[in-house]
C-alpha cells in the first residue's frame, strides 16, 4: 500500500489568505497609527510582534529537530505543519526592519548621555552597540533561514522526490542545530528584551524566553493541526492519541516555564542586590504587580489545571482551545517583559494598553495565517514521503 | 517508490523464552559468588572501613581534622554531598521521566538505575548528618512538629534540602519498592520447588514477606500499572527539584561565582549528566561479569551516551553563560571569581572541571567512539572527574576570595577529608554489591513485556519486519 492513499491532498482554502491579510492590514493600520503619534511607544509594540513571531517560528524549528533526535513516531503526521509555521521565523524581518529603522527609540543603550551616567552600562559597550548588535541580529536571521532551509524546504523536495537516507541527513543537522540553537535563542532574548533594561542581567533569561517559545510554537501547531485534522485535511488515520502528545508537551513545558521564572525571581529576590531586583521593582510596583500576579495564573495556573487530567490532553475539541490560551499566555508574557521598559522610559506609573501593544498578536496572528497559505499552498499537508510516516499514522498510545 | 522504511532495533537482542530472561537475571542471586565478587566486595568494605575511622576521629576530636579554615568554611563535605545528589539524579530520571516518555530502551537499566539512585542518596544524607561535627544532635534534622520553634530558620535553603532529599528519598525507595514486587514473588515461585536447605528456605520466607501476597493476577497487574503511572508523575517533579534546592544553597547567597539565575536548571542538567556516567560505568561492569549483555544491549548504552552528550553541552552553556553574564553585568567582584576560576590559584581544578565536562564528552559525537565500550567507560570515569571538581571548583574558588583580600587563602584538605571521600565511596559500591546479590537487578516483568512479539499492538503489514 502505498503512502498516498493514507492521506489525500486538499488544497488550503483561499480564505485563509483574505483572513490572514486582513488581520495583518488591521495591524499594521494600528502599528502604523501608533507609529504617527509615538514612534517610541510603537516600537515596543513591534518588539512584543518579533519576539512573538521568532519565538513561533524558531520554537517551531526546535519542534522539528527535537523530532529527528529523539526518533518520536506521533509527531511525523504534523511536521509538515510544523514545517510550514517555522516559516515565520523568517517573516519575522518584515518586523524587524521598522525597527531596525527606530533602535535608538527603545535601546537606550544606543543614547550617549545615558552611556556616560552609568558606569555599568557604559562598560558593556563592547557587546551592546550599533554596529556589534546589527551583526548578531544578522547572524541570528541566517541562521533561522539556513535551519529553515535544512529542515523545511529540504522536506517539501522530498514530497515531489523522495530521497534515500532523507531521515538520517535530518537527524544529523538536528544534532547540529541544538547548540546552535540554543546559542543563537539566548543572544536573541538578550538583545531584544533583556538590554531594554540595559543594566539588568540575568543568566536564565535565555531559557526564559526558550521555555515560552516552545510553548508559543507548540500552542500554534496544535491549534493548526487539530482545525485541520477537524476539516478534514489531513488523514483519516489521525486519533485522539495523536494529538493527546501536543498536550503532554504542552502540561510539561507549562511547567517548565514556571520552573524557570520561579527560579529567576526566587534568586534574586532571596539575594535582594539592587542591580538585579530592579528588574522585578518594575513589574512589582503599582499595577504593574497585578499584572505580574495575573501572569501567574494565565501562563501557569490554568494551563497546569486545564492540562492535568488524561481526558483534557486527549479531547481536541478542549486542547484547541488550550492551546489558543497558551498562545494567548505568550503575548501576556512578552508584553510583562517589554512594556514595564517603556513604562518606565516614558515616566509612567503604570501599564498602558492601545493601540500599540494591541497590534503585537494581531500582526503575528495574521502573519502566521499568512504564511500558513503561501507556504503551504499545494503542498502535501503532511510528509507523505517520510520513511516513518505510515507507522506514524497507527500510533497508540 | 524510493521510499526508505524504518525498523528500529529492539530493545533485546535476540528473541529469549521467558524462562530465560529469569533465569539470567536471577541466577546472580542464586549462585555462590565466586572469588572476584568477594576480593571486590574486600576493596569496598576496606574502603567504607577508611571512611568510619576517619569519621570517628572527626567525631571525637572535632571538624577541626578537615582542611576548612577561614575564609574556606565549606569544603570536601558540601562537595561529596552535591556529588552524590547528583549521582542520585540518574536512576530516577531513567524509571520516570522516561517512563513517561515511553522510551522502551529504559526497561534493561531502570531498576539497576534506581537501585543506584537510592544508594547514591544514602551516601549524599551522611554528609549533612555529619558536617555539623555533632551526629548526637542529627535527630534535630528530621521533620517534627514545631511548636518550640526548635528550627530557627525555615527561609534557609539548607532545612530545605532536608526535605527535598527526605521527600526524593521516599519516592524514590517507593517507586523502586513497587516495581521490584513482581520480580520478588518470581523469585518467590522460583524457589518453591526445591527449598530444601536452610539458605532457600531464608530465601524463601525473604522473598514471600517482600512480595507481598503478589499472585501476578490481571487485578494486581492493574493496579500495579496505576501506581506506577502515579508514581512516575510523583517522582518526575522530584528529579527537578531536589537539585533545584541544591543549587539554591549556593544561588540565594550573594557570594560572586554562587549567585547566578541559571544554577537551578544549570544543576539539575549536570546531576543527570554525572549520574548517567556513573550507572554507565556500572552498567558497562554489570553486564559483562553477569551475561547480560543481550538485556542491556549496546543500543541501550550508546542512547546513555547521547544523554551525557547533551546534558554535557548543557552543563558547557551554562559555563559559557555564566562567564558572559559575569563580565556583562559590569561589576568587578562578579568577573573577577570567574576570571579567578580559570585564571587564579585555582585553575588547575577549573580547567579539570571543563576539560572533563565539555571537551571530552564531545567525542561522543562521532558514532564509533559512542558504541566502544571501553572508549566510553574512560569518558564516563572523566565525567565524573570533571562533576566533582565542578562542585570543588563552584564552593572553593568563590570562597578562598573573600570579599577582604586580606583573608583570602588557600584551601588544603586534609587525610580525613579524603578518608571520608574514599569512604563514601565504599559505602556506595558495599551498597551495590549487596543489592546485585540479593534482587534482581533488571526488571524480570517488564523485560518481558519488551521483547519483540509481546506487544498487544504489534504490525500485522504486508511489508514485514
Amino acid at each position: 500500500m502505498s503512502n498516498t492513499e493514507l492521506y489525500t491532498k486538499k488544497p488550503l482554502p483561499s480564505k485563509l489568505l483574505i483572513f490572514g491579510a486582513v488581520v495583518t492590514l488591521i495591524g499594521a493600520a494600528m502599528s502604523g497609527i501608533a507609529f504617527a503619534g509615538d514612534v517610541q511607544r510603537a516600537s515596543f509594540g513591534l518588539i512584543m510582534a518579533l519576539m512573538l513571531l521568532i519565538s513561533v517560528g524558531f520554537g517551531s524549528l526546535f519542534l522539528i529537530a527535537l523530532e529527528y533526535l529523539v526518533g518520536a513516531d506521533w509527531s511525523v503526521p504534523f511536521r509538515r505543519i510544523t514545517e510550514i509555521v517555522a516559516a515565520t521565523s523568517i517573516i519575522s524581518i518584515l518586523v524587524a526592519i521598522p525597527l531596525l529603522l527606530n533602535l535608538h527609540e527603545v535601546f537606550t543603550w544606543l543614547r550617549p548621555e545615558l552611556l556616560q551616567a552609568d558606569k555599568y552600562v557604559a562598560k558593556k559597550a563592547p557587546y551592546l552597540n550599533e554596529t556589534f548588535f546589527l551583526v548578531r541580529v544578522i547572524i541570528a536571521f541566517l541562521i533561522m533561514a539556513a535551519f529553515y532551509y535544512i529542515f523545511s524546504i529540504r522536506s517539501f523536495k522530498q514530497d515531489l522526490n523522495p530521497t534515500e537516507g532523507f531521515r538520517k541527513t535530518s537527524a544529523k543537522f538536528a544534532a547540529l542545530f541544538m547548540p546552535v540553537f540554543a546559542i543563537t535563542i539566548s543572544v536573541i532574548a538578550m538583545d531584544w528584551m533583556m538590554s531594554l533594561n540595559p543594566k539588568w542581567f540575568s543568566t536564565i533569561y535565555g531559557v526564559y524566553y526558550f521555555a515560552g517559545s516552545v510553548l508559543a510554537a507548540l500552542a500554534v501547531v496544535t491549534f493548526i493541526a487539530i482545525t485541520l485534522g477537524e476539516n478534514g485535511y489531513l488523514s483519516k488515520k489521525l486519533s485522539n492519541d495523536h494529538y493527546y502528545n501536543f498536550g503532554a508537551l504542552m502540561f510539561a513545558f507549562t511547567n517548565f516555564w514556571a520552573y524557570i521564572a520561579f527560579s529567576q525571581f526566587l534568586l534574586i529576590w532571596y539575594a535582594n542586590i539592587p542591580d538585579e531586583t530592579l528588574w522585578f521593582m518594575d513589574r512589582t510596583q503599582g499595577e504593574w504587580m497585578i499584572l505580574s500576579l495575573i501572569l501567574i495564573f494565565v501562563k501557569f495556573g490554568i494551563p497546569y489545571f486545564a492540562l492535568l487530567t488524561r481526558p483534557s490532553k486527549g479531547n481536541p475539541f478542549r486542547l484547541r482551545i488550550i492551546a489558543a490560551w497558551i498562545f494567548f499566555a505568550h503575548v501576556y508574557d512578552m508584553y510583562w517583559n517589554v512594556g514595564p521598559e517603556y513604562s518606565k522610559l516614558a515616566g509612567l506609573k503604570g501599564p498602558v494598553y492601545g493601540l500599540a501593544e494591541l497590534a503585537a498578536p494581531i500582526i503575528t496572528i495574521g502573519l502566521i495565517a499568512v504564511v500558513f497559505y503561501l507556504v503551504g499552498k499545494g503542498k502535501n499537508l503532511m510528509p507523505v514521503n517520510d520513511a516513518k510516516f505510515k507507522k506514524s499514522l497507527d500510533f497508540h498510545l | 517508490m524510493g521510499i526508505e522504511i524504518i525498523n528500529e532495533p529492539s530493545v533485546i537482542y535476540g528473541k529469549p523464552s521467558l524462562a530465560s530472561i529469569d533465569d539470567a537475571i536471577i541466577k546472580p542471586t542464586n549462585e555462590v559468588p565466586s572469588k572476584k565478587y568477594f576480593m571486590a566486595l574486600s576493596v569496598t568494605i576496606t574502603m567504607l572501613l577508611i571512611g568510619a575511622v576517619s569519621l570517628g576521629l572527626t567525631f571525637y576530636k572535632g571538624t577541626g581534622l578537615w582542611g576548612l579554615k577561614n575564609p574556606v568554611g565549606w569544603g570536601f563535605d558540601i562537595v561529596n554531598f552535591v556529588f552524590w545528589v547528583g549521582i542520585g539524579h540518574a536512576g530516577t530520571l531513567i524509571s520516570a521521566i522516561l517512563f513517561l516518555f515511553r522510551q522502551k530502551w529504559r526497561t534493561g537499566i531502570a531498576r539497576f538505575a534506581e537501585g543506584m539512585t537510592i544508594f547514591a542518596v544514602m551516601t549524599a544524607a551522611l554528609f549533612p548528618a555529619i558536617h555539623t561535627g555533632r551526629p548526637w544532635l542529627d535527630g534535630y534534622l528530621m521533620p517534627y512538629p514545631n511548636q518550640h520553634w526548635l528550627w530557627p530558620n525555615f527561609t534557609s535553603p539548607l532545612l530545605w534540602d532536608v526535605f527535598a532529599i527526605s521527600t526524593y528519598f521516599t519516592v524514590s525507595f517507593v517507586f523502586w519498592y513497587i516495581g521490584l514486587i513482581p520480580d520478588f514473588a518470581t523469585m518467590r515461585d522460583k524457589l518453591a520447588k526445591n527449598a530444601d536447605s536452610i539458605t532457600q528456605k531464608i530465601k524463601k520466607v525473604a522473598y514471600t514477606v517482600l512480595s507481598l501476597g503478589w499472585r501476578f493476577s490481571n487485578r494486581h497487574w492493574s493496579h500495579y500499572e496505576m501506581m506506577y503511572l502515579v508514581l512516575a508523575g510523583f517522582a518526575t517533579p522530584l528529579v527537578l527539584s531536589v537539585h533545584t534546592i541544591v543549587s539554591f544553597d549556593f544561588a540565594v547567597s550573594i557570594i560572586p561565582g554562587w549567585h547566578t539565575t541559571i544554577f537551578p536548571p544549570y544543576f539539575v542538567a549536570g546531576a543527570i549528566f554525572s549520574g548517567f556516567a556513573m550507572v554507565q560505568n556500572v552498567l558497562i561492569i554489570i553486564r559483562k561479569i553477569f551475561d547480560l549483555e543481550h538485556i542491556i544491549t549496546i543500543d541501550t548504552l550508546e542512547k546513555m551516551n547521547k544523554i551525557i552528550l547533551v546534558t554535557g553541552m548543557m552543563v558547557g552553556y551554562a559555563y559559557g553563560m555564566e562567564f558572559f553574564i559575569a563580565w556583562y553585568s559590569g561589576h568587578e567582584a562578579e568577573s573577577f571569581a570567574f576570571i579567578n576560576r580559570a585564571f587564579g590559584p585555582f585553575a588547575w581544578s577549573y580547567w579539570i572541571m571543563v576539560s572533563c565536562n565539555v571537551i571530552f564528552p564531545q567525542l561522543f559525537w562521532s558514532k564509533k567512539l559512542r558504541t566502544n565500550i571501553y572508549f566510553m567507560f574512560v569518558i564516563g570515569v572523566l565525567v565524573n572527574v570533571g562533576m566533582w571538581f565542578e562542585r570543588f571548583v563552584i564552593t572553593v574558588t568563590s570562597l578562598s576570595r573573600d570579599f577582604l583580600p586580606s583573608s583570602w587563602s588557600y584551601y588544603v584538605p586534609s587525610l580525613i577529608d579524603f578518608g571520608i571521600l574514599i569512604g563514601s565511596f565504599g559505602l556506595f559500591f558495599t551498597l551495590l554489591f549487596i543489592f546485585i546479590r540479593t534482587m534482581p537487578v533488571v526488571s524480570i516483568a517488564e523485560v518481558k513485556a519488551v521483547i519483540e512479539g509481546s506487544q498487544p499492538t504489534h504490525h500485522h503489514d504486508d511489508e514485514g519486519h
